[in-house]
């Protein structure tokens, strides 16, 4: 028996973007080798945007050469960098206005040790080489103190693009760690399961039993814990169903079309949602089907993938359900149940 | 002064003690207060008209958790609802904006967030510019500190000025039943700690709060039914800033808290108590500053949410506490803010007034 469970998941998802003509224009000079601003509302916006963000107008192509060369106007130390950081070692983030520019970027400068910050310190922008530029603002890898503190050269000058564009699109990753931890009504489905057993909660005001707990009636709005539990039984009825033809996405393990079905259980008022049919092919599954439980063999079984995202999951406890051979169940007896 | 049918109140607040862990899921955080600020205001759920909710499905990582949030509420008979991926103190605007209509007569905001899941160095990189912060694992950490700093070389403030505001909110959030991080810190011992972002020190920070908080307003002479002393909300604006932080003029002053403050009305009469939503010890500074304040109203009497800071939840229970100083303990006038974004870019300022 459990009375803690923490699962930790990672949310992973790429994006490419689109970088629009002002965005790529600037990645594409930054890929040769030069930073640019644009000239709007009579400042120079550096990097630059496509819209000026005092009055929204667009910022037009006015586009003036910055840097190399620029000036710390705040900053602060990153002691531990996290996996977002593309620097791993300690580094600073700080406002540094390029020559040229009229308004500061952030960016990170690389420094021995936080003492040597200070506001006004002039640095200057290391760059990938051409062929590694992506794109994105981290081809700029960082900025380190200007050996020689002088303004850059042709800061401030016009900068004409070319007719073609180099880069026109970022490719970017979401990259987060959760660690949920599974609520009370969680943990006392994880251990029915582990013992072979459905369990529901009964709401106090309406009487309606949901399989499995979940710590609330959502339509009387009342609280339900370990006092509301009761046992149910592990046959009932398909509700509905769908027929999902698989892409081979990652982690995805079937190759064939599948069904999942939702199963009322007798007694009770809210369908275990997604569950999936053994004995019978996807094509036959129907409204009606009168089912039990196939569960995995005692001391095989485990709740490692159930946790509060998946309301009547079976996890690694149930292998998935089987027809019984009764009739078919009329629709009167399971129509105005819940999900 | 007599109140006319296109006047608001707030009538009713409860709120979760914040924790740093909680078991529950949102759902279930929010539940049990939501029925205890219906139940507080004599009422059932179906008399509330209108229910709208501020939260933020990547706090828990669950895709569509403010769907099942709905559960909370009891919605069937289906209710009419809405939400806001912000504070739920936005959420309390769009409930004032609808009843304002005319049509409705009830309303219930709320806000909840388990912010325990995640963490706040990383998940917050995601709401920034994408092309050119996110990838820069730009931290709501550092953008603070940047501006920290920044307040630091104008002059206007110092180290020690950031550790007494820690100091005085943690010693008055004592008396907070509601808080989570409080107690009796001496200046100089909270100015030995290390940096966690130069010139940041951990105490700058918020807390990691898990947490959930709710209202509901009434309109018109309705709100008597409900209250015995209604906070009437007389001025409530919000205001926002460019998105990045470098595009701002000045990022030691908070333009937009001045001019919400000017549209709310705050300059009118005296404000007794102001409930202030700085995340980061020195942005209290800056919107004391933005808001004119006299040396006579008394700041954060619950600790402000350097002693809780549930998010999607703080700004509203900023709101509410300043409610509560009116329905509960006679206060006059009181004034609550709330911010999002990056350095303080958008800020809500909300006057409340009682009729004694």
């Amino acid at each position: 028996m459990t009375d803690t469970h923490e699962s930790v998941f990672n949310l992973t998802f790429p994006f490419s973007r689109t970088l629009g003509s002002t965005l790529s224009t600037f990645f594409s000079a930054l890929a040769q080798g030069q930073i640019i601003g644009v000239r709007t509302g009579g400042r120079v916006i550096a990097p630059p945007l496509e819209y000026d963000p005092n009055t929204g107008a667009d910022s037009g192509t006015d586009y003036v050469k910055v840097g190399p060369k620029g000036t710390v106007s705040t900053w602060t130390w990153v002691p531990n960098p996290t996996h977002l950081h593309p620097l791993n070692t300690p580094f600073a983030f700080a406002f540094i206005t390029l020559d040229g520019a009229d308004t500061p970027m952030i960016h990170m400068v690389e420094v021995e040790s936080e003492s040597q910050l200070q506001s006004g310190l002039r640095v200057e922008a290391r760059l990938k080489a051409p062929g590694d530029c992506q794109g994105r603002i981290d081809d700029i890898i960082s900025f380190v103190p200007a050996t020689d503190p002088s303004p850059s050269a042709g800061a401030g000058e016009p900068y004409t693009p070319p007719a073609e564009l180099e880069i026109t699109e970022m490719d970017s990753y979401c990259d987060l760690n959760y660690v949920d931890n599974a609520s009370p009504s969680t943990i006392l489905w994880m251990n029915a399961l582990m013992q072979g057993k459905m369990i529901g909660q009964r709401c106090p005001s309406c009487t309606r039993v949901y399989v499995g707990p979940r710590g609330l009636c959502c339509v009387c709005a009342v609280e339900m814990d370990e006092s509301h539990l009761i046992d149910v039984t592990d046959s009932g009825v398909v509700t509905n169903f769908t027929v999902i033809t698989p892409v081979q996405y990652h982690g995805q393990t079937e190759t064939e079309p599948f069904a999942r079905c939702s199963i009322l259980l007798d007694g009770t008022d809210a369908v275990m949602a997604q569950q999936s049919i053994l004995d019978v092919p996807a094509s036959e599954v129907r409204v009606g089907m009168r089912v039990k439980c196939e569960w995995v063999p005692e001391g095989e079984r485990n709740v490692d993938d159930i946790d509060n995202r998946g309301r009547g999951s079976g996890g690694g406890c149930i292998r998935g359900w089987v027809t019984t051979g009764e009739p078919d169940e009329p629709a009167e007896n399971f129509i105005e149940r819940m999900m | 002064m007599a109140r006319s049918e296109n006047d608001i109140a707030i009538v009713g607040f409860a709120q979760m003690k914040p924790e740093r862990r909680s078991q529950h899921t949102e759902t279930e955080m929010l539940l049990p207060v939501v029925n205890d600020v219906i139940a507080q205001c004599g009422i059932t759920k179906s008399d509330v008209d209108f229910t709208v909710s501020g939260s933020c499905d990547y706090l828990s990582g669950q895709a569509f958790s403010f769907v099942q949030n709905v559960d909370a509420y009891g919605a069937w008979p289906p209710i009419r609802e809405s939400h806001v991926e912000m504070d739920g103190a936005w959420a309390l605007y769009e409930a004032y904006v609808e009843l304002l209509q005319g049509h409705l007569d009830i309303a219930l905001a709320a806000g909840v967030g388990k912010n325990s899941n995640s963490d706040p160095s990383t998940l917050y990189t995601i709401e920034f510019d994408p092309y050119y912060l996110t990838p820069l694992g730009a931290d709501p950490w550092s953008l603070a500190a940047l501006q920290a700093r920044a307040l630091l070389d104008s002059g206007k403030a110092s180290e020690r000025d950031f550790a007494e505001v820690v100091a005085a909110n943690r010693a008055r959030g004592k008396s907070n039943p509601n808080a989570q991080v409080t107690g009796d810190y001496s200046v100089d011992d909270l100015l030995s700690a290390e940096y966690v972002r130069n010139p940041l020190r951990k105490h700058d920070l918020p807390p990691v709060s898990d947490g959930c908080a709710a209202v509901i307003l009434a309109r018109g002479k309705r709100a008597y039914d409900l209250c015995e002393n209604p906070a009437w909300i007389t001025g409530i604006d919000h205001r926002i800033e460019a998105h990045l932080p470098t595009m701002r003029r000045d990022i030691t002053v908070s333009e937009s808290t001045k001019l919400a403050a000017k549209g709310a009305g705050v300059d009118k009469d005296p404000i007794d108590v102001a409930e202030i939503y700085a995340p980061f010890s020195f942005q209290e500074l800056i919107i004391r500053d933005a808001l004119g304040l006299s040396d006579k109203t008394e700041i954060n009497p619950s600790g402000g949410s350097l002693v809780a800071n549930p998010v999607m939840v703080s700004g509203l229970t900023r709101v509410g506490e300043a409610a509560k100083q009116i329905m509960n303990n006679g206060k006059k006038r009181t004034l609550a803010h709330a911010t999002s974004g990056p350095c303080l870019q958008q800020n809500i300022v909300c006057v409340l007034e009682g009729d004694k």
